[in-house]
């Protein structure tokens, strides 16, 4: 019934901080069961985009819904089918790895027993068991992406928003989530994440967003967005801006 | 937008290359601090209201202390001139010494650990945090008061007097300030290693407790009324660091013009200790944040994931969702230094000033010597005294939120019930506060000799702490503010340190004002009340409490994700 709607609807979607237009109006569809990567330079708004969706940053105009559902007029219903990880925002990183998953899960209501259970999965195939007692505190920042991760993915969410899953991660790391995040897709699932690392989008991807200024400037599917270019060449031409040096910094070269 | 990290000039260094670096100076850090509160201000009026507010609290306190302390100049009494400098400056650079550990936290604006890559000196890191650090409302108006001294060394001494006394106010300030960031700068590295903690408590509560004898001694010196013998007191309190910058005035004016070059010898070398101090704790503040906190490898997990969550402590609790935040805010309590920090004050500060004030009619030495006196209080003293110790409980909480910082993102996403949230927030705090209530009640009880008090004790601590609660919750979610995300347990962020007291203030005047009921039952009903204080007491917190969960909770439901912006640290 829900797979009617799509995973994530943004409609005109606005935010300013302090009179700066962070985000100026935002239209995006993403198709349940899809890869969506969305793309942009430092300070694009796509944080400031993904947190007015998930329901962590109120918009000054513009609705969101996941599933068909409202995250601002019905927000229980919306957020038991989102899984969230964001980025910039710490985690109660005086836990352990294991508190921390218990935590996000019963908070969630589920089942304690079943918390257990995904739990132990989760920090075995995350290689994060070792971590024994470590407080999250005192993890690497790779860890931290990936016990955050786990806490997105724990209560077995329909939509999955992540802000930079892959910014820090050793290479290791990365190709484990990657694996991760094609199983859960693979499984019916939707995945929407940020970047700015083109190899990754162009790798994982079914459909793209290029997010500059506030605006979304290029939209659809890989294919689509790419033509027969790189993603790269498609996105500096769309973004601007200069790629290269000239006559300045002369100095460097001493 | 950023808080500029660098210091502008020195940003010029990259060109060093070839040019010399251009030296830094005071001058920089204070125009960086002055900078940094201007941009804080930047379209946050509610920011510039509670800053005016501070800087009208501020012009209070200094309009009395400068009157205090000109009191004998102006009224022409030379008498008790050296008296009220030694005593009256004695107590300025105590206050400054401890109220930024119980209370206030210390301005951090220029938080330390952001210089630790540009290249200074440590000298310079020192002179420049200090001349910062001068510039903020309180010490404003410590000096507006403090002129007060130097009124009247000119009156009792003319200029000459006036002038030395000037100076010794001057470096007065400047001992007030060092001395302030050395021992919060000193504690806080020792709280950040997590072995020495214990230790830290421990040597807190020794501070604490020295308040106590002192406060005793004062007030039998001060009922006895033998002023020589307190003069003589001032004459001593003024050759130590405490009294000597204050004092340099009146000794001119008394002619005993030699004293004020080896008392400003004095604060001087004071004030080079305690920058030494500063200075070498300051560098491992540094290392320290910038290394991040030393990993240490634990014994191996027992249990599943959930079990380990919940501490035995609240074993009791269901394993759902109230279950989950008791167990996450009770491992807090403890794990984070910051509010670790709190629960030692609300122990240390709940048992020491019950007993002060009910012993405040009390003298120490009766006819045999060393036997305590019996205490002369009442039902109403002993309740005023433990409704401070309920209230000062529960104004912790006042900016509960801003200890998770944007942890509480997670709680935003789950989508928490506001009342749920509020609740379990309070029965985890209670876990701890509870006992040390108990143990307030009963310390109080077996140190006034009067164990039928027991009940009214408990009965109005427990009132006071629901009430507490209830103002504490609303306070929580309307007030929120960030803190810096720094392990510097008594930090506080930007300019606005004395505004962000005042709500502190505010919160305790209300819960106080709600507590009184206690204070009243307690005069009129007479002996009937020591029965029924527990269980009115008991309901009255409890029926307050869920009352204020109950509205607050309805007003963070909708306002959750503002107060996560209004927590979540600029950068």
């Amino acid at each position: 019934m829900t797979d009617e709607h799509p995973a994530l609807a943004l409609r005109g979607l606005a935010k300013r901080f302090d009179g700066k237009v962070a985000v100026a109006h935002v239209d995006l569809d993403v198709p349940a069961g899809s890869f969506y990567g969305l793309l942009g330079p430092n300070g694009a708004g796509k944080t400031t985009t993904l947190s007015m969706a998930v329901g962590l940053l109120r918009p000054d105009a513009g609705e969101a819904w996941v599933l068909g559902h409202d995250v601002w007029a019905d927000p229980v219903r919306a957020k038991q089918l989102l899984g969230v990880m964001p980025d910039g925002v710490r985690l109660f990183d005086r836990l352990t790895g294991a508190e921390l998953l218990a935590y996000h899960g019963l908070l969630r209501g589920m089942d304690p027993a079943v918390v257990d259970q995904r739990a132990a999965e989760l920090l075995d195939v995350l290689a994060l068991g070792d971590a024994g007692r470590t407080l999250v505190v005192d993890y690497s920042a790779g860890m931290r992406k990936k016990i955050g991760l786990a806490c997105a993915l724990l209560h077995g969410p329909r939509l999955l928003v992540l802000d930079e899953p892959f910014e820090a991660v050793d290479p290791v790391s990365a190709a484990l989530i990657r694996d991760i995040l094609h199983r859960y897709v693979v499984g019916g699932g939707t995945v929407v994440f940020s970047s700015h690392v083109m190899e990754v989008v162009e790798r994982l991807c079914s459909h793209v967003a290029i997010l500059a200024d506030g605006t979304i400037k290029r939209v659809g599917t890989l294919s689509e967005v790419r033509g027969d270019r790189s993603l790269e060449d498609v996105f500096v031409e769309v973004v601007g801006g200069r790629t290269a040096t000239g006559e300045e910094l002369a100095w460097l070269s001493r | 937008m950023a808080v500029p990290v660098t210091v502008p000039d020195a940003t010029a260094a990259p060109a060093a290359l070839t040019e010399r670096a251009r030296p830094v100076s005071a001058r920089h850090f204070v125009r960086l601090k002055l900078r940094v509160m201007g941009n804080n201000f930047r379209g946050q009026g509610w920011r510039v209201a509670m800053f005016v507010g501070g800087v009208i609290g501020g012009l209070w306190f200094a309009a009395t202390g400068f009157f205090l302390l000109a009191a004998p100049g102006l009224a022409g009494e030379p008498k008790y001139a050296l008296m009220v400098a030694a005593f009256g400056g004695g107590l300025l650079v105590l206050g400054w010494l401890l109220l930024p550990l119980v209370f206030f936290g210390v301005d951090e604006t220029l938080d330390p650990a952001r210089f630790a890559l540009l290249p200074l000196t440590r000298r310079t890191l020192v002179t420049g945090l200090l001349a910062a650090a001068l510039v903020s409302v309180p010490t404003v108006a410590v000096l507006i008061a403090t002129f007060g001294l130097v009124l009247t060394a000119g009156m009792l001494g003319g200029w000459a007097a006036a002038l030395v006394a000037a100076v010794g106010v001057a470096a007065g300030l400047i001992l007030c300030v060092a001395a302030s960031r050395a021992v919060t700068s000193a504690f806080a590295t020792m709280l950040r290693s997590r072995r020495v903690r214990d230790l830290a408590a421990v040597l807190l509560a020794v501070l604490a407790a020295l308040l106590g004898p002192l406060q005793i001694v004062v007030l039998a010196a001060v009922r006895q009324a033998d002023w020589d013998r307190l003069a003589g007191v001032a004459r001593i309190v003024g050759w130590t660091p405490f009294g000597a910058p204050w004092t340099v005035g009146i000794d001119v004016a008394e002619g005993r013009a030699w004293a004020a070059p080896l008392k400003l010898l004095i604060t001087a070398a004071a004030i080079g200790a305690l920058l030494w101090w500063w200075s070498r704790s300051l560098e491992s503040a540094m290392v320290g944040a910038a290394g991040g906190g030393t990993a240490k490898a634990r014994s191996g997990p027992v249990g599943g994931a959930v079990r380990q969550l919940f501490p035995r402590a609240v074993g009791w609790a269901r394993r759902d969702r109230f279950g989950a935040l008791v167990a996450r805010e009770c491992r807090y309590w403890w794990r984070d230094a910051r509010r670790r920090a709190n629960l030692i004050t609300i122990a240390v500060i709940g048992i020491f000033v019950p007993v002060m004030v009910n012993f405040g009619g009390a003298s120490l030495s009766t006819a045999d010597g060393m036997e305590l006196a019996t205490p002369d209080s009442s039902p109403v003293l002993a309740s005023l005294s433990v409704i401070f110790v309920g209230v000062l409980a529960s104004v912790t909480l006042a900016n509960q939120f801003g200890f998770d910082g944007s942890a509480y993102a997670a709680n935003v996403v789950a989508g928490v019930p506001g009342r749920l949230e509020l609740r379990a927030r309070a029965a985890a705090f209670s876990v701890y506060v509870l006992p040390i209530l108990a143990v307030v009640a009963v310390v109080l009880a077996v140190v006034l000799g009067r164990p039928a008090w027991l009940g009214l004790l408990a009965g109005t601590l427990l009132a006071s702490y629901g009430v507490g609660l209830a103002v504490n919750a609303l306070i929580s979610v309307l007030g929120a503010y960030s803190l810096p995300e720094t392990s510097n347990p008594f930090a506080m962020n930007s300019g606005a340190g004395l505004a962000k007291g005042l709500l502190t203030v505010l919160s305790m005047i209300a819960s106080t004002v709600a507590a009184v009921p206690m204070v009243v039952a307690a005069a009129l009903l007479g002996d009937v009340w020591l029965w029924l204080a527990l269980p009115l007491g008991l309901a009255y917190g409890l029926g307050a409490a869920l009352l204020g969960t109950y509205l607050a909770g309805d007003v963070l439901d909708r306002r959750a994700p503002e107060l996560l912006t209004a927590v979540t640290p600029r950068r």
